[in-house]
């Protein structure tokens, strides 16, 4: 067992693991934030990504205690935050999710896009998606969504709000 | 009623959308439950060998379940109505034999699922391999070991479909054309893999199952019947499912086994499958051989095909409807949206050492699909005459409709030679067939191809029994329940996990009882709170259940207007419901006010009515047949001749499936169905080896289409409401999936026309287009 203390959505969290323990495994099974979902717990489908020390992250591939002293954010996560609430809506508005099962980590990936300034034309987008796997929506509702909400956020900073 | 912006026709945003986008969705390894032990399976390497023995280590014991630990299950069995189809009894945890990779022989139960891992891994099994049956086609008849050795042969059902005269066809032919196609192996990969809890309620006295499954109410059935327990002991609840697509259709052995292991260890279970064991072990799909001959005049009228169909369907049927499916549905199916007189198809379902073959999002029809529809490019290639004309050609018209198929298809209406003409314009063919007249500055190839089908939809019980299926999946039910508060909840048999039908139904009911979507929930995929249905799966849940929704809305809708005619002093026949409430001549009365009486001031009813607004109903379409969406597909590709690579510059789809109740989630299903038949066309293959092994136990080997390799697609509507069923809806979910292998390898064909190259077998890898450019340039080289 090691001793991990990190950050997860603004809290500190302190915790004994076994050493071969995921992320994803701690987050769901010891800390029951079960937004973050597994896919293929191979690194390849993207269902599982959150954000550490604000970037994207695998957290299948990662284990828990390469967390130590860092930050998290899971779906759970980002109250208040702009990026993720005009995400939020424009998925709503324009369909881009089906059966809910990659949609949280494709928030997520969205969310770092939009921050990075990658979300400016469908080419940038559709690359930008390409570490996460929909099964049900064939992406085009997603790339028009996260474009939608880029368009927001753009204009939100134009008007200094 | 009219369209007031959320009833039928309206594109309502869905009521799904709020926890998911927040992450609060409840998938089965989502749930928890105190003193829940984690499951792993001992799964086979071998795809065919003798079991001697099993030997668990000491330490392990009391922690590992094999057949013989669990007396109470008993082998899965498949009712066979069809004379002389053979149906294996499969024991859920393989006993003497294991007949694939990845089949269960024994469970292991610990604190976490890496725990019991490491215990499956201290289990030694020690096996007799024997050889593997892996090509269908060539040990059909026969192997040194059959797959079941009782058998003799290595076939589950050989049949004949035929219609017309296809000797005099081919005499009257002027033209003949004869190719051999192949539709590889594939996965159904929904991204939320499968998953199973059980546990033991001892207060309601039954076993809880949560599975993550399409078909809770059959798989209860299932439990009862292979546990030897009485329904009423058994519940089985489907939360939210990621994805499903068919394979989560079916009942499987760990279904089984997780209930068994609860009632004997009276602790809850969980069973969450990881990638590995779903590429090995969930329904696999696709698999067919082709040989396939055309016979046309000169302008490409086909006169008759001739075809024989080998479907490899792997080591066992899977419950209810077992292996026969695939293979009888391709050959109904293959003469497509066509007036072909003449037909003839063998067909064989043949069992191999490989994982079980089940449903896939278009069942049998993509490889149909793409035979005919290869076949029609090729035949207009024959004649010299563009395919698109060709297509529209041969194409039933509305005017014969409706019209039997060679096949037995029953086409309702539609106008399909339009599908084909819109689909051309949403691709602007005139503009590709410029393009490929220029030439690509960076020596790629351009090609533009198109595929169409009709997609039998809805289908109730004449269809079934027709097949000989061993249940009937032929209507849908709604219990719809109007509270004290006057707030709706429709209780359904079908399971949404994906297709939006909370919003769809309620939009129904909104339609029928004139009260706010908003104010309507939709229980769905729980046993204990529906009255019994078949699930969501054959495209089938918005016809059979919207219908039984609107049924049932609609008995509520009379017992609202007679109690609210009965508090408004007027006749039942002067009233009518809109706006939350029952309108009569002079004032109104809410529903809310009408479920206050009807609950709990039951002196306000008249005379002869009962009190409660509870209906239940059923629905099964006025033609048990099915409803016919159709569409043609197109693709503009580009392919690069010195690597094979394809790039799929555009895809459209100009589809009909008559009366739309939400448009935005009709293309959503569209889109979605689309990318999964592009991974089919290009993408997604389980190969095995001669030894049985399967060659893609990763996401890393078994690629699934991402975002930036697919262009946005493109849709147009027609719109021809169906005759016989609620509103003129046909169902539509599973169209998608079907026509995009075909219509990318017209492309695909279109594009290397010049160099005489061609690509017949999914998925169209770079390798395989070389290959087939390579055959092209040696034969042109040695004619």
């Amino acid at each position: 067992m090691t001793t991990i203390r990190f950050r997860i959505n603004g809290n500190v969290v302190a915790d004994e693991v076994p050493p071969r323990l995921s992320l994803a495994d701690f987050l769901r099974e010891r800390r029951n934030l079960t937004g973050t979902h597994l896919g293929c717990e191979h690194g390849v489908c993207g269902a599982c990504t959150v954000l550490v020390d604000g970037e994207p992250a695998r957290s299948c591939l990662m284990l828990a205690v390469a967390c130590d002293d860092r930050t998290v954010e899971t779906i759970e996560g980002f109250a208040d935050d702009a990026v993720m609430a005009a995400l939020r809506r424009n998925f709503h508005q324009h369909h881009a999710l089906q059966c809910g099962f990659c949609t949280p980590a494709m928030l997520i990936t969205a969310c770092d896009l939009i921050r990075r300034g990658r979300a400016g034309s469908e080419r940038n987008i559709r690359e930008g998606l390409a570490g996460n796997i929909c099964r049900c929506t064939g992406y085009t509702n997603i790339v028009t969504a996260i474009a939608e909400a880029g368009k927001e956020i753009a204009s939100e900073v134009r008007h200094g709000q | 009623m009219a369209n007031d912006g959320s009833g039928i026709g309206a594109s309502l945003l869905r009521k799904e959308d709020e926890r998911h986008l927040h992450g609060r969705g409840e998938f089965v390894p989502d749930i928890k439950l105190p003193g829940m032990m984690e499951v792993a399976f001992v799964r086979s390497p071998h795809a065919h060998a003798r079991i001697r023995s099993i030997s668990v280590p000491p330490e392990a014991r009391g922690r590992v379940f094999t057949a013989a630990d669990l007396p109470r299950i008993k082998p899965i069995r498949i009712t066979v109505n069809a004379a002389g189809a053979k149906a294996p009894a499969w024991p859920p945890l393989a006993t003497d034999k294991a007949r694939y990779v990845g089949e269960a022989i024994a469970a292991c139960i610990a604190p976490s699922r890496g725990e019991a891992e490491d215990l499956a891994n201290a289990v030694a099994v020690d096996f007799e391999v024997l050889d593997a049956v892996v090509d269908a086609p060539r040990d059909m008849q026969g192997s040194r070991h059959p797959v079941h050795e009782q058998w003799g042969d290595n076939l589950y059902v050989e049949r004949l479909v035929e219609g017309g005269d296809i000797e005099a066809a081919a005499r009257a032919a002027e033209i003949t054309v004869s190719r051999q196609f192949r539709m590889q192996r594939q996965s159904g990969a929904p991204l939320e893999g499968r998953a199973v809890l059980a546990y033991r309620d001892h207060r309601l006295d039954e076993v809880v199952v949560y599975a993550s499954t399409q078909t809770p109410h059959t798989v209860r059935v299932a439990l009862g019947e292979f546990l030897d327990i009485e329904a009423r002991c058994i519940r089985v609840v489907a939360p939210d499912v990621g994805g499903g697509f068919g394979p989560k259709a079916r009942l499987y052995p760990e279904e089984i086994i997780l209930a068994a292991l609860a009632l004997q260890l009276d602790h809850p279970v969980r069973w969450v499958e990881d990638r590995g064991e779903h590429l090995l072990t969930a329904a696999h799909t696709r698999d067919h051989h082709y040989k396939v001959t055309a016979y046309a005049d000169r302008q490409g009228k086909i006169l008759g095909v001739d075809a024989e169909i080998v479907v490899d369907a792997g080591a066992y049927g899977l419950w209810p409807q077992g292996p026969y499916q695939e293979a009888a549905m391709a050959a109904r199916n293959l003469p497509g949206p066509y007036t072909i007189a003449n037909y003839r198809a063998r067909h064989f379902t043949v069992a191999t050492n490989k994982a079980p073959l089940g449903p896939y999002r278009g069942v049998g029809r993509p490889g149909a699909c793409f035979a005919m529809e290869r076949m029609i490019d090729e035949v207009a290639r024959a004649v010299g005459r563009d395919p698109v004309e060709v297509r529209a050609e041969n194409m039933v018209r509305s005017a014969a409709m409706p019209f039997t198929t060679v096949g037995g298809m029953r086409l309702d209406n539609g106008d399909y030679p339009q599908s084909v003409r819109l689909c051309a314009e949403l691709l602007d063919l005139p503009a590709v067939r410029a393009r490929q007249q220029k030439g690509e500055p960076d020596g790629r190839f351009v090609g533009i191809g198109f595929a169409a089908f009709a997609e039998q939809t809805a289908h109730g019980a004449a269809e079934f029994v027709a097949r000989g299926a061993a249940i009937i999946p032929g209507f849908e039910s709604c219990t719809a329940r109007i509270l004290p508060d006057g707030s709706v909840v429709l209780m359904v048999g079908i399971q949404s996990h994906g297709q939006g039908l909370e919003t769809t139904l309620s939009q129904i009911a909104a339609h029928e009882l004139g009260i706010d979507p908003a104010r309507i929930s939709v229980r769905h995929g729980d046993t204990e709170s529906t009255a019994f249905g078949f699930g969501t799966f054959a495209s089938r849940s918005m016809v059979m259940s919207g219908g039984a929704v609107a049924r049932a809305s609609r008995m509520l809708r009379d017992k609202l207007c007679r109690i609210g005619a009965h508090l408004l002093q007027c006749d039942p026949a002067q009233v009518r419901c809109a706006e939350g409430a029952v309108l009569g001549p002079q004032g109104s009365v809410t529903i809310a006010e009408i479920a206050h009486v009807a609950h709990l001031r039951m002196d306000g009813l008249p005379p002869g009515v009962d009190p409660l607004l509870d209906a239940t109903a059923t629905y099964e379409p006025a033609i048990g047949t099915g409803v016919f969406s159709y569409a043609t597909h197109g693709a503009v590709v580009a392919v690069d001749p010195e690597t094979g690579f394809i790039e799929l510059l555009d895809f459209a789809v100009a589809e009909d499936c008559g009366t739309m109740v939400n448009p935005m989630i009709v293309e959503g299903q569209i889109r979605g169905g689309v990318v999964q038949g592009i991974g089919t066309a290009l993408y997604e293959e389980i190969p095995y080896d001669e030894a049985g092994q399967p060659l893609a136990g990763t996401l890393a080997d078994y690629l699934l289409p991402g975002a930036a390799e697919l262009p946005a697609i493109k849709i147009g509507h027609l719109h021809t409401p169906a005759a016989a069923t609620e509103y003129g809806m046909k169902g539509m979910g599973e169209g998608g999936a079907v026509a995009p292998p075909a219509a990318i390898a017209n492309a695909v064909r279109d594009a290397l026309a010049g160099i005489g190259a061609e690509v017949n077998e999914t998925p169209i890898t770079p390798r395989r287009v070389l290959a087939a450019l390579q055959m092209a340039r040696e034969a042109a080289a040695n004619p």
